[in-house]
């Protein structure tokens, strides 16, 4: 067996970045040794506003996680998320060079290395790209080597995010005792990963990843992901909302949010009404709970169209036999209180909260961690050189266009 | 102690006498004079509802438009058509471009409407072409005259479409460049106020309304002398340095705890709670009018509770006038300017001395910072500008730019200075509930 690598898991949220240090044995298995939380300051809607800010929150994230673990990380993977974040499906195909006509794991890299090709507007850097079903002469299958055919053809889904976002965010890691960043994985990736089941992702799911600045989504079609992306309206919206709406100071709108919002106006929360502050200070007053839920409702609804606007303009398709498996809730903000029930009502999909892999251990459990746990998924299966099966994103190609932009 | 009022208060109830009198009446020539321009057609509706209450303050009104036709019906005294020679009295066609030259075709005969006046509150719709396009050079005319510039826009619904929601935006850009204060009354969020069933000439006329009250509640600081007087020089330095933002409240209450339920009226004011408007004020006028029973520990206790929210204490000059037909009755008002500490030094030329000090030996919270800050020889630089990525346009200039430059204000709640969150041509961060006009109740 191979020497474990220490792995630093960062995912740099609105509200909070967290950071699990993990020990991978590479392509085998992984053991979380530590956990790190500190709240995010300077991130605003996924977007690191105030760089130093950032910085300092991240950094004590990751010496707390350190020392939880009682051990060093030798290298990082970082989530990414935020409003420039964005995708495009795109096909590639070739020839099968062999003379017999089965197809090599030479043909899959070779289709790798077209998708690459694609040209990208100047700023623009590609992520991922997903990998989806193949096609062998127009047959649609999993795992097409040693099959025979002439034309190979697999579609990917790219993402492709900001090039001074993500040097930032590498720039912020490395300040951390030169971390290196070994690779960064889009935040709705990370997390539909560790959220959706294998069964669920052949059948079709969509995993809404609802946080406090940003909702991402990622579309789960034959047991790939097809579509990703990101709508930047997430909890702090529920809350300024409710601020302005309520006329109350945001501190109090969180506090309200957390004890009174709900998703949906129903028959008690009509003739509710209760305490802002509730310690009966001066200034006190009693708000109708039909306001907070009004308020509430209108942003989730919008927010979770918005999410569906977005995809089926891409043509996914949102069709209850395509997305079989419903609608995957997960992040902060998805423990809001009949929040699935408005996620029904606007995808006419059955939709339930995440369960995280029975084998995390119960204190990691939260939709705050899916994204951090997912990350050091990705560490885990990271591609082995030469390994045909591993060439699904290609981390080392970013992070060398990476490199060079910030040498230059 | 003296309680002292020049001015005797119509009551509202009286039949409105013969315009010109309360045009020109009750105004002594020597006084401060003020007059008020409707500009299109929402701007010269809005001045006209005014001029059927019957303020008695003795304002001036005149009405401003391209559209012939609507401005025939307008009962305004004092009328303008321009930019005939452009439109021929049709119109802009919603054209802000075509607004824009009119009004710059009829600088002159614009220029006279402002002939030796003091105070000027402009009146204006935006989104449309006219209130878009002619209320900024308007009032950059009225500036040039001398004249403090006080606007009120009122800004289009959401469901309007984006494409009116631009044009609102840009003029009120524009306009904070060339007015002391700018109050946007966004209808969204008037609608909110009216009950579910009302229609959207209901919020427009929720906008008159409003205009109206804060028309009153200026003017009353200026023509009722009080416990507290406060005068036109102290409210033209509240709004110096200019091309800052505003901050605009209103409250009343009545009866027994009418101090209490003018704070809470207040606190819960729509335009306090307007990503458009400021909530922190640098330099902050309170106004309170109350009737004879009104002492000066209530005034102190509203004074403290208002510096507290707003600004500091410091910073804060304060106002407080009786009016007899108030009894019973408290109304607060509550003017703000937020500025950077740059371009806090420029006090340009003013006609009268600053007389905070009026009743005997009453010491008013006046900031000896405000008065004492010696008047710089140069013209305030252009304010700190932060351009968004989104809004892209260039041409726009240095008007795109006023409306977004930084300030201690809070411009878009929450989510000030993050990039504009476009969707479909909404910002998504404006509340959902403010956009789809769902009323909220308290």
């Amino acid at each position: 067996m191979s020497k474990p690598q220490i792995v630093a898991a960062i995912d740099i949220g609105t509200s909070k970045v967290v950071v699990l240090v993990g020990e991978i044995y590479p392509g085998d298995r992984l053991n979380i040794l530590g956990v790190g939380q500190a709240s995010a300051l300077g991130v605003r809607k996924g977007d690191i506003l105030d760089f130093m800010a950032a910085c300092n929150s991240t950094h004590a994230a990751l010496l707390m996680a350190e020392q939880n673990a009682r051990t060093q990380a030798e290298v990082a993977f970082l989530a990414q998320s935020g409003a420039h974040l964005d995708g495009f499906a795109q096909r590639a195909e070739v020839n099968v060079s062999a003379s017999d006509n089965k197809v090599r794991p030479i043909d899959v890299q070779r289709l790798l290395a077209e998708a690459r090709k694609k040209e990208l507007p100047a700023g623009r850097l590609a992520i991922h790209h997903i990998r989806n079903s193949f096609k062998l002469d127009g047959r649609a299958m999993v795992d097409p080597l040693s099959q025979q055919g002439d034309k190979l053809e697999l579609g990917f889904w790219t993402v492709t995010g900001d090039e001074a976002h993500l040097s930032n965010a590498i720039h912020l890691v490395n300040g951390y005792n030169g971390l290196e960043v070994k690779d960064i994985i889009v935040s709705s990736v990370a997390a539909a990963n560790v959220v959706t089941p294998e069964m669920e992702k052949k059948i079709g799911a969509l995993v809404l990843d609802i946080g406090s600045g940003v909702t991402d989504f990622a579309l789960y079609r034959d047991g790939h992901i097809v579509q990703t992306g990101v709508v930047p309206v997430g909890g702090d919206h529920l809350t300024n909302d409710l601020s302005l709406g309520l006329r109350i100071s945001p501190k109090h709108a969180e506090r309200v949010k957390l004890s009174f919002g709900q998703a949906m106006v129903d028959a008690q929360a009509r003739s509710e009404k209760v305490w802002m502050v509730g310690d009966k200070s001066v200034g006190d007053r009693y708000i109708p709970r039909l306001a907070i839920c009004q308020i509430l409702e209108a942003r989730v609804e919008e927010m979770l169209s918005i999410v569906k606007k977005r995809i089926e303009r891409l043509g996914g398709s949102l069709t209850p036999e395509d997305v079989a498996a419903g609608v995957i809730l997960t992040g902060g903000t998805s423990r809001l209180p009949m929040i699935e029930r408005v996620v029904e009502r606007v995808f006419g999909l059955p939709a339930r909260r995440a369960t995280e892999p029975a084998w995390l251990t119960e204190s990691l459990r939260g939709p705050e961690f899916s994204t951090a746990v997912g990350l050091l998924f990705f560490a885990l299966n990271a591609p082995i050189p030469h390994d045909p099966k591993g060439g699904a994103r290609k981390g080392d190609g970013l992070l060398n266009q990476l490199t060079r932009w910030l040498g230059s | 102690m003296i309680f002292k009022r020049p001015f005797t208060m119509s009551h509202p109830s009286e039949p409105p006498a013969h315009s010109d009198a309360i045009a020109h009446g009750q105004m002594p020539e020597d006084g401060v004079r003020v007059k008020i321009v409707g500009i299109g057609g929402a701007g010269t509706n809005a001045v006209d509802r005014l001029q059927l209450d019957n303020t008695g303050l003795g304002l001036r009104i005149a009405a401003l438009n391209t559209d012939a036709q609507s401005l025939n019906s307008s009962p305004a005294p004092e009328k303008l058509l321009i930019g005939r020679s452009l439109t021929r009295g049709a119109g802009t066609g919603g054209e802000l471009e075509v607004g824009r030259q009119a009004a710059e075709a009829d600088r002159e005969r614009i220029a006279k409407i402002f002939q030796g006046m003091d105070l000027v509150f402009i009146v204006a719709g935006l989104g449309g072409g006219t209130g878009s396009g002619a209320a900024p050079v308007v009032a950059q005319i009225a500036t040039d005259a001398g004249c403090l510039v006080i606007a009120f826009v009122m800004l289009p619904f959401t469901t309007e479409g984006a494409r009116r929601r631009q044009l609102a935006e840009q003029a009120l850009g524009d306009l904070r460049q060339h007015c002391d204060a700018v109050i946007p009354l966004p209808n969204d969020l008037l609608l909110q106020h009216l009950p579910e069933e009302s229609t959207v000439l209901d919020a427009f006329g929720q906008a008159d309304a409003w205009i109206g009250r804060a028309i009153r509640a200026i003017s009353s600081i200026l023509f009722h002398t009080g416990l507290i007087n406060l005068d036109f020089a102290t409210l033209r330095r509240t709004f110096t340095p200019r091309g800052g933002k505003t901050l605009f409240g209103l409250g009343q209450g009545v009866g027994e705890n009418c101090v209490a339920e003018a704070l809470h009226d207040l606190m819960l004011c729509p335009l306090l709670h307007t990503p458009e408007l400021s909530r922190r004020a640098d330099r902050l006028l309170v106004n309170i009018v109350g009737g004879p029973e009104l002492s000066l520990a209530r005034v102190n206790e509203i004074v403290t509770a208002i510096a507290e929210k707003f600004g500091s204490r410091e910073q804060t000059v304060l106002g407080a006038v009786i009016d007899e037909q108030l009894a019973g009755r408290l109304e607060i008002c509550v003017v703000g300017a937020t500025g950077t500490q740059a371009r806090q030094s420029s006090v340009a030329s003013l006609r009268t001395a600053p007389s905070g000090l009026r009743a005997d030996g009453l010491t008013t919270p006046i900031s000896p910072a405000i008065f004492s800050k010696p008047p710089a020889a140069a013209v305030p630089a252009a304010p700190p500008v932060h351009t968004s990525k989104l809004r892209g346009t260039k041409d726009g200039g240095a008007a795109q730019n006023e409306f977004h430059f930084v300030g201690k204000d809070e411009q878009r709640g929450y989510f000030d200075q993050t990039e504009r969150n476009f969707f479909e041509g909404e910002d998504l961060d404006v509340p959902t509930y403010l956009r789809r006009g769902i009323k909220v109740e308290l």
